[in-house]
């Protein structure tokens, strides 16, 4: 008697082969058969029409702070992902001795735009060391997770205020080695670091301050676990890009380990970028050294208003001190005409006609009808104003609750990111799961794949697009026994309609704690989700099934 | 296999100065001119950081200009 038979699909295992018609049963949480399954099992699920394929794997989340009271990742679960990698960008919620934590709730806030409610709000704050952050997550897990434990804060732990000033000791370093030993052991998939972010004050983070020889010594120790080093570069420079790839490359052969960086973006305006990387990534990787790229599947865009501060303002940072003040002395700033008058000037001779011009302005909040639609440069030129004035004052007319979409941002060339996606050596994912929540949605990027680069444009095979993204994910990682549909492997299985598979239009939704919001996209097309052979996710709705695992 | 020819860099030590990184990096110029070419090469340390020109341990420092 099987647990479950998955019936009458299209199976699609993950190995790229070429899907066929068949079942697939489950026992005991792993696949017990692929093919014509017969016998009887406790329940059954129609895939008459369907693509049976392996759960998704998303290798780039910062959702460690929303598994401690979300344990579904939601909405990425419903989009077919069975596990997360968050951790990410050298952040992670642990190792974090008590008196660190504003440190890195700050860090959090800042990078990735996480409001600070969550921190506080909705779950109790009782574990230090990593195995303590691994036992709160797994109580409540519906899905996967492999977590990264991050640089900045093993830095944190042995440096303390240190961490932030100077390069560390031999004596540092060699307790940084025993704190990622213990933390690896601890089922942490690997270490992150960043060469990029800043903190809440403008501070770079920790991990920027360690030398080369800081990063080897740890490596060193990720070598004796087979462990990942993941880390984003100065992304907007793609010499200094090219650079980390040959120090990740010499760490990848050194210590035997794979390395992965991201984000790789593609843009039209600097159309050489994207393909230089890719070409030094291909002469590292026939050297030996395992050096990922990671690469979205969505474009960029930014949606914001001026209830707070948004990744949008990000160079301008007078906006960012105005708009990070509490709401009563944000709306003072916003009426003081000297202070706008600044702000204004910041945006240069154009008043924003080149950085702002082009907003538009969104619905579902409370934005004026009549300007639902319309671009923020239009608009502008009818009031005689220049685009930062209109924005500051049409804001200020409605409440700051109007919303605004910088659309367009980059890496929306299907034809030339399709190729790149369907590269045997550029990692699919960078989807920045959990983060930048007020910011854009994160979630839907593998139905994004599959509605753009699949069936709108014929880029991937069916096959490949669901290899990339399960498979050869699970691969590179070193996530044993996932990835496929093989007997033997762990049953996390996504059942969807491959004619309708997408993301829903992007909409906000206050289920963050303190009610605060969040940009979200639902799923189009996903019939079922499972994970470790329990039915997570069936016909629109979650279930109360918690199988997910901490899975390294 | 060999790599292309790429955009030359070194890494900071301990505790580098810009004068004692740039005599290391380039001990054939001039002190001022190396400082100054240095400076010149790496805007993402001297020009777009603050404070401008903090040094990281974990900085890329081009010692060169661009290639293309």
């Amino acid at each position: 008697m099987f647990d479950v038979i998955v019936r009458n699909g299209l199976v699609v295992d993950g190995s790229g082969e070429k899907a066929f018609k068949g079942d697939v049963a489950v026992k005991d949480g792993l696949i017990a058969a692929v093919g014509e399954v017969s016998g009887p099992a406790r329940r059954e699920i129609d895939a008459g029409g369907r693509v049976i394929a392996p759960g998704f794997i998303d290798p780039h989340t910062h959702f460690d702070v929303q598994l401690l009271w979300d344990g579904a990742a939601r909405p990425a679960l419903e989009h077919g992902v069975t596990c997360i990698v968050p951790g990410n960008c050298s952040l992670s919620l642990a190792p974090l001795k008590a008196a660190d934590r504003p440190k890195v709730v700050g860090m959090f806030q800042q990078i990735e735009e996480m409001p600070p409610e969550a921190f506080t709000q909705a779950f109790d704050w009782s574990w230090e060391d990593f195995a303590g952050y691994r036992d709160a997550i797994a109580r409540n897990l519906s899905i996967n997770v492999a977590p990264l434990v991050g640089h900045s804060v093993i830095r944190l732990w042995v440096m303390g205020e240190a961490a932030q000033q100077r390069t560390a000791t031999p004596a540092e370093i060699a307790a940084m080695q025993d704190l990622l030993r213990e933390c690896l052991a601890a089922g942490a998939v690997g270490l992150s670091t960043s060469f990029v972010d800043l903190d809440e004050h403008g501070r770079p983070v920790p991990s920027r301050f360690a030398d080369f020889a800081e990063l080897d010594a740890l490596s060193a120790v990720l070598g004796e676990f087979g462990r990942m080093l993941q880390c984003v570069p100065e992304f907007y420079d793609v010499d200094i890009t090219i650079a980390r790839i040959d120090q990740l490359s010499e760490l990848s052969l050194k210590h035997a380990i794979p390395t992965t960086f991201s984000p790789v973006f593609d843009n039209t305006s600097t159309p050489d970028n994207a393909p230089r990387i890719l070409a030094r990534v291909e002469e590292q990787f026939a050297r030996g050294a395992r050096v990922w790229p990671q690469m979205q599947t969505r474009p960029i865009d930014i949606s914001f208003s001026l209830l707070r501060p948004s990744l949008f303002f990000a160079r301008l940072p007078r906006w960012v001190r105005v708009l990070r003040q509490p709401l009563e002395a944000r709306l003072h700033s916003l009426n003081d005409p000297d202070t706008v008058a600044k702000m204004v000037e910041d945006l240069g001779p154009d008043g924003g006609r080149k950085m702002m011009g082009g907003l538009i302005v969104r619905g579902g909040d409370a934005a004026p009808a009549e300007m639902v639609g319309r671009t923020l440069g239009e608009i502008a030129a009818e009031r005689g104003q220049v685009p930062a004035q209109a924005l500051i004052d049409i804001s200020l007319a409605h409440g700051l609750d109007v919303a605004f979409l910088a659309a367009d941002m980059g890496h929306e060339d299907t034809d030339r990111i399709g190729p790149m996606l369907a590269h045997p050596l550029v990692h699919i994912g960078a989807s920045d799961g959990g983060a930048h929540i007020a910011s854009f949605s994160t979630y839907g990027d593998t139905g994004y794949l599959f509605s753009e680069f699949v069936r709108k444009s014929g880029r991937l095979s069916l096959e490949h697009a669901v290899r990339k993204i399960t498979a050869e994910t699970a691969d590179i990682w070193g996530l044993k026994g996932r990835g496929r549909l093989t007997p033997g492997h762990a049953a996390d299985i996504v059942v969807f309609d491959p004619a309708t598979i997408d993301r829903a239009e992007e909409r906000p939704v206050f289920d963050m704690p303190g009610e605060g919001m969040r940009y979200v996209r639902d799923a189009r097309g996903v019939d079922a989700v499972l994970v470790n052979g329990e039915v997570a996710y069936l016909g629109g709705a979650y279930t109360d099934a918690k199988s997910g695992v901490v899975c390294v | 296999m060999d790599l292309t020819p790429q955009r030359r860099f070194v890494t900071p030590l301990a505790g580098e100065r810009v004068e004692d990184l740039a005599a290391r990096a380039l001990p054939d110029e001039p002190l001022g001119s190396a400082v100054d070419q240095i400076r010149s090469w790496n805007l993402h340390i001297f020009a777009m950081r603050k404070p401008a020109g903090l040094i990281l341990g974990s900085d890329v420092v081009f010692v060169e200009p661009p290639r293309r």
